[in-house]
């Protein structure tokens, strides 16, 4: 436990000195709400019901953990790199320790920020949560982080260096983000796209999300489309799987020690 | 009848078709302090990051510190340290930071660990440094830094893979005192890697490693005896019919 504690605290402490990274992850969300907002507001099928950026507000959440939680769990690459990841290897730790200390960590980096971006974006949007709606999003926070966090280490512990690392940002975490529905409802989609948007973990994220902050959009369909226990079920789902399959990665022989042997030869 | 601090039976290892290490045998005696010279590419780190639980073996067993490195990883990583050719230190955290880490990393509990913690940079000289990040530090102090890490949790077996790779002479003789030091107040076994003939002449013995197999054991003036040669360097030559890298090949 003490070495949970270890890694999470490692990685709190890291975020926290890169001032770029803190002032990017509150930054980001309020660029795509002017940006993107701005222009998709003007084509938006229901902006006759909910104002666009109302709209936006969960999915912008659920875009801060995914960026936050993927970001941190993918910080095993660079740890890699290095070098630090053999000082966590060599300690008297099982590898689903490691796992599980560096998703908790991602989850909680990841929560933390969602929480500061929506103090300051939903009072800017006019979006007052209810009490309950506001617990439910910290629970979608909360397990879309641990989601996020789970499929970062797998990535991380499959991908070997930092020139792929850009590769998978932009190949998993824009198709992700656009079909999660934080931009346009899911249903809109075609056949296709949507099947593709079930199985991508942030769509369940954000669609809880909406669950929690969009309530009275929902008969005008703008809130969640998916029932809550489904939402909290898949995310769960996907935690434990990248969980296990990141474990199961960490420890395969040669994750690390394989390519330290290579460079010495 | 002394206890082996390391006992390997016919250890090996594969990487796909290359034969990284053969069949070792090699017995490490409690309280030793023991030199695998070798030139690059022998096995020297494979041999040590099998002895430390990082990779699996493909064939033979191990023991260290009376625990099996394939059933008892964790007993076994609890038992020994391990400072590696390249730092481990996070660069962007301090040098107090990072011991506390390895702490907790290794489970020591705060109260344990902080008086630890300063004797350690005391000895280590680093007590001017312990708040400032380690990609400041100079190399000789950013391996004393990682030595200091590799006994913070006083284990009872020392590996040191290549140690003073990439040191200038002062920091290489600075280091070899600190190791002296700490085998004379702990009676710290210490297994040593280097392809530096010089550096294993202070070993009780020495494994010279070629090729993946063991090409002679024994006490260097043993060594030096047996192959009628007045260095280590001429011993590796009789022995594996090359010489040692002179210059320091990384």
């Amino acid at each position: 436990m003490r070495a949970v504690y270890g890694i999470v605290a490692r990685e709190f402490v890291r975020f926290l000195r890169q001032r770029g990274r803190v002032l990017a992850s509150i930054g980001r969300p309020f660029v795509w709400l002017v940006f993107a907002g701005a222009g998709f507001a003007a084509v938006f099928a229901g902006r006759n019901e909910i104002d666009y950026r109302v709209y936006m507000a969960p999915g912008l959440l659920g875009m801060v953990v995914m960026f936050g939680s993927l970001l941190a769990a993918l910080s095993t690459v660079t740890d890699r790199e290095a070098g630090v990841l053999r000082m966590v290897l060599v300690a008297p730790i099982r590898r689903r320790t490691i796992a599980f200390g560096k998703a908790l960590g991602a989850t909680l980096l990841g929560t933390a920020q969602a929480i500061v971006v929506a103090a300051i974006l939903l009072p800017f949007v006019h979006l007052r949560p209810t009490l309950a709606g506001a617990l439910l999003g910290l629970v979608a926070v909360v397990l879309s982080g641990l989601a996020m966090g789970a499929l970062g280490l797998v990535l991380a512990a499959s991908i070997r260096s930092i020139e792929n690392f850009a590769g998978v940002m932009n190949f998993v975490v824009f198709p992700m983000l656009f079909l999660s529905g934080a931009l346009y409802p899911v249903r809109h989609l075609g056949p296709v796209l949507r099947a593709a948007a079930y199985v991508n973990p942030l769509a369940y994220g954000v669609d809880l999300l909406k669950h929690a902050l969009l309530g009275g959009w929902a008969r005008a369909g703008y809130g969640g489309e998916l029932p809550v226990p489904l939402d909290c079920a898949a995310l769960a789902l996907f935690a434990i799987v990248g969980l296990t399959v990141a474990a199961l990665l960490l420890g395969r022989e040669g994750g690390v020690t394989r390519t330290a042997f290579r460079e010495r030869r | 009848m002394t206890t082996a601090a390391i006992d390997a039976r016919g250890l090996g290892k594969d990487f796909g078709a290359l034969r990284a290490l053969d069949r070792l045998d090699l017995e490490v005696r409690d309280g030793e302090f023991f030199g695998l010279l070798g030139p690059n590419g022998a096995g020297k780190t494979t041999t040590v990051h099998l002895l430390a639980t990082l990779l699996a073996p493909s064939r033979g067993t191990a023991r260290v510190a009376a625990h099996d490195v394939v059933r008892e990883g964790l007993a076994v990583r609890r038992s020994i340290g391990l400072v590696f050719q390249e730092t481990t230190l996070d660069r962007d955290l301090t040098v107090a930071e990072n011991l506390r880490f390895a702490a907790r990393l290794w489970s020591l509990p705060a109260r344990v660990a902080r008086p630890r913690i300063d004797a350690l940079l005391r000895q280590f000289e680093l007590l001017e440094r312990r708040d400032d990040p380690v990609r400041t530090l100079s190399g000789g102090m950013r391996r004393a830094a990682d030595i200091a890490r590799g006994i913070l949790h006083e284990p009872s077996i020392l590996f040191l893979d290549e140690p003073t790779a990439g040191l200038d002479p002062r920091a290489r003789r600075s280091l070899w005192e600190r190791i002296r030091g700490l085998r004379a107040a702990s009676g710290l076994t210490v297994l040593l890697t280097t392809h530096y003939v010089e550096e294993a002449e202070p070993c009780d013995r020495v494994a010279v490693l070629d090729h993946g197999r063991l090409a002679a054991l024994g006490t260097p003036a043993e060594l030096k005896r047996a192959a009628g040669a007045g260095s280590l360097e001429e011993v590796f030559l009789a022995h594996t019919g090359h010489r040692l890298a002179e210059s320091d090949g990384g």
